[in-house]
């Protein structure tokens, strides 16, 4: 730890770390572009500019430099002085603006960007309200620099964050900063565009409007969007996100900083691959079939009819001949509350751990590292918390199995009532699971889309999306991460937690940290996941 | 402008076509590697090497000289296009390079620039109909002890008068050097670190008389 001394107050930070990030780390808003913490230093962009103490070489007294050091650039070192509260650094600040600002459109009005923009932040903050530039603006086209990703050349600070990261982080070299001087401008050699499975990271390090994902482009203005800090549920390695929403309607997820898991980047795959909340052809409510016959019950009688259609079941067949499927989309809590229920009314059904998706192999970023030096990696197990759902059947006990022993002695006809929890976004059932219906004679299934199951269950129950519930997921290392509910479910749906609370017997109103606080007693790995997710390090 | 996108998805050269870059250019690039410690190091070298023998730095020939290299080729893009030396597309059989700095303007380098463009009836970065001339501007030939001068390929015009330009630009050996500068970027032969002064034996005042610097 070293001690250093900002605008006149003294802070502890960790030695070697840039001023800047000490700062801002302490608090400081200190106006910077080229900075980013995921990325080398360039020290390119002039704006955090700060003034320093150091010896006089002949006295050997401590005075302030007379020329301005970049902060990104200069490590910390104990017992050092800087400040920023001069007229020196805001004069610089000022100039930067000016100059930033030079040929900047000013069209935020028509700008994805605006609200959320440092262009228009450290302008108001530490800018000028004029500029006195008289001459023509240089201007220049879009690009279409991809399949997603549009880039306006007007609006960009030449901060190179993008073309960073195309290096240091995908390690594709896609971006490269083209021309020079007042003609320089972010490029992509033609032909070649920006195309790899991390790309929309460069949208998310553009400090300004100049990079917009062709997604979210005049979609919704952001001061209309409300974030709440989630888990991506695309794949194991349980990247921390935020689900960026107006009026239960997701528009964007964003990455969150989240060390040592996803620092602060996401894939494409999990940025994109919500879109499956919004189909309209999800199940949004619960079907009870007598025969041919369908009805919608109301949601106050379901936990009364699956508790006797399971007891009756139970004093019919016995308690043997009953398995649960827990989904590894299911969060912690709701395969606890499901395996409680079952094990109440059938202490010896079989528990087992449902369909794991998978696809390809890892892809570890850069591209061409090593697996142990990747700074992301992209899991091939497309689920969220198949380590929790096993860790839950391995803490149940009694009779447990995988999914494909299940699906073998289903077919066998070992079970004659079962509760499979599907709630994949895609197609999922295998074919022998279909033809082990014939021998099920109850059959509960909660699944977010109609497949070969619902179709043969006695009971289904909506599957929510994530987005939809709270709980939480453990990842493929078995860190345990909450998520917060960002949307409403659709009409007539329930949250899973919601119905599966009041299934297994507990009144009121289902919230993961308080079903958490229930399998803390057993569980230990779980009393302290209410823990807040860590602070972002830098504010951009 | 907003309003008007370039497409960057669309290739700009037909990837099937022969290459254009020949395997003795190849081999002059790859003469380079032993001096520095990465390939890509020798990124600017393989540029002259390529400007020199095509006359240009086509879009093709990015992409070949990346693969010659190991780089992507939006790297080659990206030093390329920071010199105002390398063209992307063809340019006449000689290049004009006028100075628009403040010795020559002072001393009359705009009246020469202005004499060149009448009498070629081109304007700055145009070629000649017949392809014989290309027209550009530079800041500073370091020559501004000779101002107002020009370049004709590689070859340093000093003190040129407006009425000189018209019989200037006739003379077939207006371009004629000594020492081609492409050969200083030639890897270094045994016999050539040897002996001293340049290749020729002359000194680095006279070779500074013919090249430019």
């Amino acid at each position: 730890m070293a001690k250093i001394t900002i605008d006149h107050r003294v802070i502890e930070c960790s030695d070697g770390i840039p001023v800047l990030q000490a700062a801002l780390d302490a608090g400081w808003d200190i106006p910077h572009y080229c900075y980013h913490p995921g990325l080398t230093v360039v020290a390119s962009c002039r704006l955090c500019l700060m003034e320093m103490q150091l010896p006089h070489p002949k006295t050997g007294e401590m005075g302030w430099v007379p020329k301005l050091l970049p902060s990104c650039q200069t490590p910390v070192r104990d017992g050092m002085v800087v400040r920023f509260d001069s007229d020196l650094v805001r004069d610089n600040q000022k100039s930067c603006m000016e100059y930033f600002l030079i040929d900047h459109p000013l069209d935020c009005p028509v700008c994805d960007q605006a609200g959320e923009c440092h262009l228009q932040d450290y302008s108001y903050k530490f800018g000028s309200a004029a500029s006195r530039m008289a001459d023509q603006k240089h201007t220049n086209p879009k690009k279409d620099i991809g399949p997603k990703t549009l880039l306006y050349s007007d609006r960009c600070v030449l901060c190179t964050r993008c073309v960073r990261f195309t290096e240091e982080v995908s390690g594709t070299h896609e971006l490269c900063s083209v021309n020079r001087g007042s003609r320089q401008e972010i490029d992509v050699f033609p032909g070649m565009p920006l195309d790899n499975p991390i790309q929309g990271n460069v949208v998310d390090v553009c400090p300004v409007g100049s990079l917009l994902d062709k997604d979210f482009l005049f979609k919704q203005r952001v001061w209309f969007l409300d974030g709440t800090p989630s888990i991506c549920p695309g794949c194991s390695a349980g990247c921390a996100i935020r689900v960026d929403q107006n009026e239960d309607v997701v528009y964007r997820l964003k990455p969150r900083f989240n060390p040592g898991v996803n620092d602060w980047w996401m894939c494409d795959e999990g940025r994109f691959g919500y879109k499956y909340v919004h189909d309209a052809k999800r199940i949004a409510a619960p079907v009870l079939r007598r025969g041919a016959d369908a009805t919608t019950p109301d949601w106050e009688a379901i936990p009364e009819i699956v508790s006797y259609r399971f007891a009756q079941h139970v004093a019919k067949h016995g308690d043997d001949k009953i398995a649960v499927v827990l989904s590894p989309m299911m969060a912690c809590e709701e395969a606890w509350l499901l395996v409680k229920f079952i094990r109440g009314v059938a202490p010896s059904a079989t528990i087992a751990t449902g369909f794991v998706p998978t696809s390809g192999e890892a892809q570890h970023f850069p591209v061409g590292c090593k697996p142990d030096e990747a700074k992301f990696t992209i899991l091939p197990e497309k689920c969220p918390n198949r380590r929790g759902v096993e860790l839950i059947t391995e803490r149940a006990g009694g009779n447990t199995c995988d999914f494909d022993a299940f699906v073998k002695q289903a077919v066998g006809g070992a079970y004659s009532g079962a509760w499979i929890v599907g709630g994949y976004p895609d197609e999922w059932v295998p074919k022998d699971l279909t033809k082990a219906t014939k021998h099920l004679k109850l059959l509960v299934m909660q699944d977010m889309f109609e497949n070969t199951l619902t179709e043969a269950a006695a009971i289904v129950l909506p599957a929510c999306a994530w987005v939809e519930r709270d709980g939480s997921f453990m990842n493929h290392t078995g860190k345990i991460q909450p998520f917060e509910r960002a949307v409403r479910v659709p009409q007539g749906a329930r949250r899973d937690g919601q119905y599966l609370f009041e299934i297994a017997g507990h009144g009121g109103l289902y919230s993961g940290e308080r079903v958490r606080e229930m399998m803390a007693e057993e569980m230990s790995e779980f009393s302290e996941v209410g823990d807040a997710p860590p602070k972002p390090v830098h504010q951009h | 402008m907003a309003w008007q996108t370039i497409n960057r998805n669309e290739p700009v050269f037909d990837a099937d076509a022969p290459p254009v870059l020949s395997e003795a250019v190849r081999e002059k690039i790859r003469s380079f590697f032993p001096r520095y410690d990465t390939k890509r190091a020798a990124l600017l070298p393989a540029l002259h090497v390529v400007q020199d023998t095509l006359g240009h730095v086509s879009w093709k020939a990015m992409a070949e000289i990346a693969e010659v290299l190991d780089i992507h080729p939006s790297d080659v893009f990206d030093t390329m296009s920071f010199y105002t030396h390398f063209w992307n597309h063809p340019k006449g059989e000689k290049t004009i390079t006028a100075c628009r700095s403040i010795t020559c303007e002072l001393l009359g380098g705009r009246e020469v620039l202005d004499a060149i463009k009448k009498h070629l009836g081109i304007d700055e970065h145009e070629t000649t109909p017949d392809g014989k001339y290309s027209l550009v501007t530079e800041e500073c030939l370091a020559g501004c002890d000779h101002s107002p001068c020009m370049l004709i390929n590689e070859k340093l015009h000093k003190r040129v008068r407006a009425a000189d330009v018209p019989a200037l630009l006739a003379a077939a050996d207006n371009d004629k050097i000594d020492i081609p500068r492409s050969t200083l970027f030639d890897a270094p032969q045994e016999s050539q670190r040897a002996g001293s002064g340049s290749a020729d034996g002359k000194t680095d005042d006279q070779v500074g008389t013919n090249v430019a610097e």
